[in-house]
């Protein structure tokens, strides 16, 4: 999965579980849309949704710092890359 | 004022600082005998906790009971075999989440944030895995550790009741839904059951300090829908789910 696709699944669910249309790539979220945890556990099942498996704790946990678009797609790619290097995975 | 209102004025305020004496007192040997000890030796504090929470309201209700025999409580057997669901409800008094902690041995809520700070009370509500009804209160990572213990909560048959509206209605109408605990029910994959709350209000009303001991009031819970959303649908929408639920409840209050 490419950069270019991993932002726009990131957008595609910002605007799905959000209504928020095509968001800044680097706007604070919290202060822009008054993004929350609650939110981000939002988020959260969206990743997992297209990523098609499930994050563990830890994972889930990392994300929850996380404040603007270009992070989030950040996290995605590592979490890909992880998905892709583990054994089994091709 | 006729001495008959001035009778029914000092025994409802008699009855009323019996009911909140027992409250106190029920609460801190609760937390004395209870708490503490469960605290030290039990193997699952969270569910222990819990356990002692619906004890102690189950006295604090029996004993309303008692003392105010003119209010009767009906509460419909669908509602008390509730299990392993998110339970959604108006919001009418300070006795609604009590009132259903005291049937719920399994209990879980989200709890006004401010009652957190208070010393002692915010570590039992803390280790009761209940949550503070603003997620600024939680900081990130614990917000997912939270909603991780809900879901085990839920899975091991435990109950999580949530009042959308956040604060009690003043005139029965309901208030805009907040849609954090349909989320948190969307990450659990739990169904909801509606639970429509009847008189509560009637019986301590919001800004009063007396209970109401001499009105003939019926307190009702009753079971009004359960839904079961697609939470992994494609079409999956949780401002519909929010929306359905609402539509439920407005049916009922309109009935």
């Amino acid at each position: 999965m490419t950069r270019q696709e991993i932002e726009s699944e990131v957008k595609k669910i910002f605007l799905r579980e959000f209504e928020v249309e095509n968001p800044e790539m680097d706007l604070d979220l919290r202060e822009a849309y008054a993004f929350d945890s609650i939110d981000a556990i939002e988020l959260l099942l969206g990743i997992e949704k297209f990523l098609g498996s499930e994050l563990t704790q830890e994972e889930k946990k990392q994300a929850m710092d996380i404040r603007t678009i270009n992070q989030i797609c950040d996290y995605v790619e590592k979490l890909v890359a992880t998905r892709k290097d583990a054994p089994g995975v091709n | 004022m006729s001495p008959i209102k001035i009778f029914q004025n000092a025994s409802a305020l008699f009855i009323t600082l019996l009911i909140w004496v027992y409250f106190l007192i029920g609460s801190t040997v609760f937390f004395l005998f209870g708490h503490i000890p469960a605290c030290l030796f039990s193997k699952n504090r969270a569910s222990a906790f819990q356990n002692l929470n619906h004890i102690n309201m189950g006295i604090f209700f029996a004993l309303t009971r008692f003392l105010i025999p003119r209010t009767k409580f009906i509460i419909q057997k669908e509602v008390l075999q509730i299990h392993s669901s998110v339970i959604v409800c108006n919001h009418l008094s300070y006795l609604d989440p009590i009132l259903l902690i005291s049937f719920f041995k399994q209990n879980c809520t989200i709890v006004k944030s401010t009652f957190f700070r208070v010393p002692f009370f915010g570590w039992l509500l803390r280790n009761s895995f209940y949550m503070p009804s603003s997620v600024g209160e939680v900081q990130g990572q614990s917000m997912v550790e939270n909603i991780e213990n809900i879901k085990k909560h839920l899975a091991a048959g435990g109950n999580f009741f949530v009042f959308p509206e956040g604060t009690r209605s003043r005139d029965g109408r309901l208030a805009p839904f907040n849609k954090g605990a349909f989320s948190i029910a969307r990450y659990c994959n739990a169904p909801l059951k509606l639970v429509y709350i009847k008189n509560t209000n009637k019986l301590f009303q919001p800004g009063t300090f007396l209970f109401k001991t001499h009105d003939n009031i019926e307190i009702e819970l009753e079971l009004i829908g359960t839904l079961t959303p697609d939470y992994v649908s494609d079409n999956f929408s949780i401002s519909a789910v929010v929306d359905d639920v609402r539509n439920v409840f407005e049916q009922r209050i309109k009935r």
